[in-house]
């Protein structure tokens, strides 16, 4: 059975683990390095579960570990629509 | 002999390799995580079409080192060499021809519609003038790091993450450096790009230098079909497509200022890519960043022994890290192993 964590990239719980175990042990590190919250959906879908397997593997609490920058837009915005938008 | 290295970025970890090939005993500390600062945040554009002798020459001799490091180390950097693009309004915004073809570049002059050969949606109107270089590429800066992080481990070499330290000097010689603990270190290098000056500024050393604040954003993925890299001089938009298929855009950094991110450079970066490549309107923004480097006023780095004695200043790359920092790196190394054996 395959339990996919991160819809976007298509990343497992198995590959979310190899990757901790190879020492991207921090929230920032393992998103760079796997991919994960960097889709469509910017961690909406994801981020939660990468911080469980993380929580679970290390040890450490949640609040421990924070969560990544979260980067705008909020949602994805058509670049076309921002550039008919007045500059400042 | 034992050497610091302050900066866990692509000069700090490369120093870090060059030197502990050599036998050398390195820590590596970052204040962060690895990728944090410019080696982590900038968009991988590599070239040697500089205006300056001495840049030109470390570009060059960069892109052997990159090749080298990859087998060497057994690491892909996803390094492709589609060649790198300069538009410019007019002749003289392209830079020193003349000057890069004396050392070797093979760059090619080309007007608007020529360029259509290379990349044929790219608007003509939005420009006058290009300059190729084909052996210009696009690296992934992460696996760059990743990479070299994974070299140093290899051989042997600490590197510290999370650990901010500082550098201890007593009687005009550096002594190591300390976190909570003391590391005990003969020559410390100041490797931290955009926090060198702060690093210096509490050493009483003073210099010029100005923090530049740059902003990049990343579209959702199509099929890759953008090969070379391309910049707009005169207007400071940069823009290439990553493998995963990312349209990966920014705009040239001009001012100091943190790392926040704002609608104003999304605003700008839209209008100016879009008459661009006007076939990209529909795609949308996913993600969007900012990052810090130093630069110095000359705009060469610093690569030298400072006034305290066993600190070797390592910065001032602006934002031409990936293009001259390994290069850079090897200097440094043999510069400081020069020095460990003087000692």
């Amino acid at each position: 059975m395959r339990k996919v964590v991160c819809r976007c990239e298509d990343l497992t719980e198995e590959e979310i683990i190899h990757a901790i175990e190879l020492g991207y042990d921090d929230i920032e590190s393992l998103k760079r390095y796997t991919g994960a919250t960097t889709g469509p959906c910017q961690g909406k879908g994801c981020l939660m579960h990468i911080l469980r397997i993380l929580s679970q593997k290390t040890g450490k609490s949640i609040d421990e570990l924070g969560i990544t920058t979260q980067r705008p837009p909020v949602n994805p915005v058509p670049l076309y629509i921002l550039a008919s938008s007045e500059e400042k | 002999m034992r050497v610091a290295i302050i900066g866990a970025g692509i000069a700090g970890l490369a120093t870090a390799y060059f030197l502990a090939k050599e036998g050398i005993k390195v820590e590596v500390f970052e204040q962060k995580f690895l990728l944090h600062g410019a080696s982590g945040r900038n968009s991988g554009g590599i070239t040697a079409q500089f205006d300056d002798e001495e840049l030109i020459k470390l570009a060059i001799r960069n892109e052997k080192l990159y090749d080298k490091l990859q087998s060497e180390i057994g690491f892909n950097f996803l390094l492709r060499k589609d060649g790198y693009l300069k538009l410019a309004n007019s002749i003289e915004e392209l830079g020193r021809i003349e000057l890069q073809r004396k050392f070797g570049l093979k760059v090619k002059i080309m007007e608007a519609e020529e360029v259509r050969n290379i990349f044929e949606d790219i608007n003509t109107e939005a420009f006058k003038f290009a300059s190729f270089y084909p052996k210009g590429a696009i690296v992934f800066p992460w696996a760059v790091i990743w990479g070299l992080a994974k070299g140093c481990k290899d051989l042997g070499v600490k590197i510290y993450d999370f650990t901010k330290v500082e550098i201890v000097a007593e009687d005009g010689k550096v002594k190591g450096v300390k976190s909570g603990e003391f590391h005990e270190a003969d020559v410390v290098v100041n490797a931290a790009g955009a926090w060198s000056k702060e690093i210096n500024d509490k050493l009483g050393i003073k210099e010029e230098k100005r923090i530049i604040r740059e902003e990049i954003c990343v579209t959702e993925s199509i099929k890759p079909y953008i090969d070379p890299y391309i910049l707009h001089a005169s207007e400071g938009l940069f823009l290439s497509q990553s493998m995963r298929g990312e349209i990966v855009g920014g705009i040239v950094g001009k001012s100091d200022g943190g790392m926040t991110s704002s609608l104003d450079f999304l605003i700008r970066y839209a209008k100016l890519v879009t008459r661009l490549v006007p076939k990209l309107k529909g795609l949308a923004v996913l993600r969007q960043w900012a990052g810090i480097y130093d630069e110095t006023l000359d705009g060469k780095p610093k690569m030298c022994f400072s006034e305290i004695k066993g600190l070797y200043q390592l910065n001032g790359f602006g934002r031409k890290g990936m293009s001259i920092g390994l290069a850079c790196a090897e200097i440094a190394s043999k510069e400081i192993l020069k020095f460990t054996q003087e000692e």
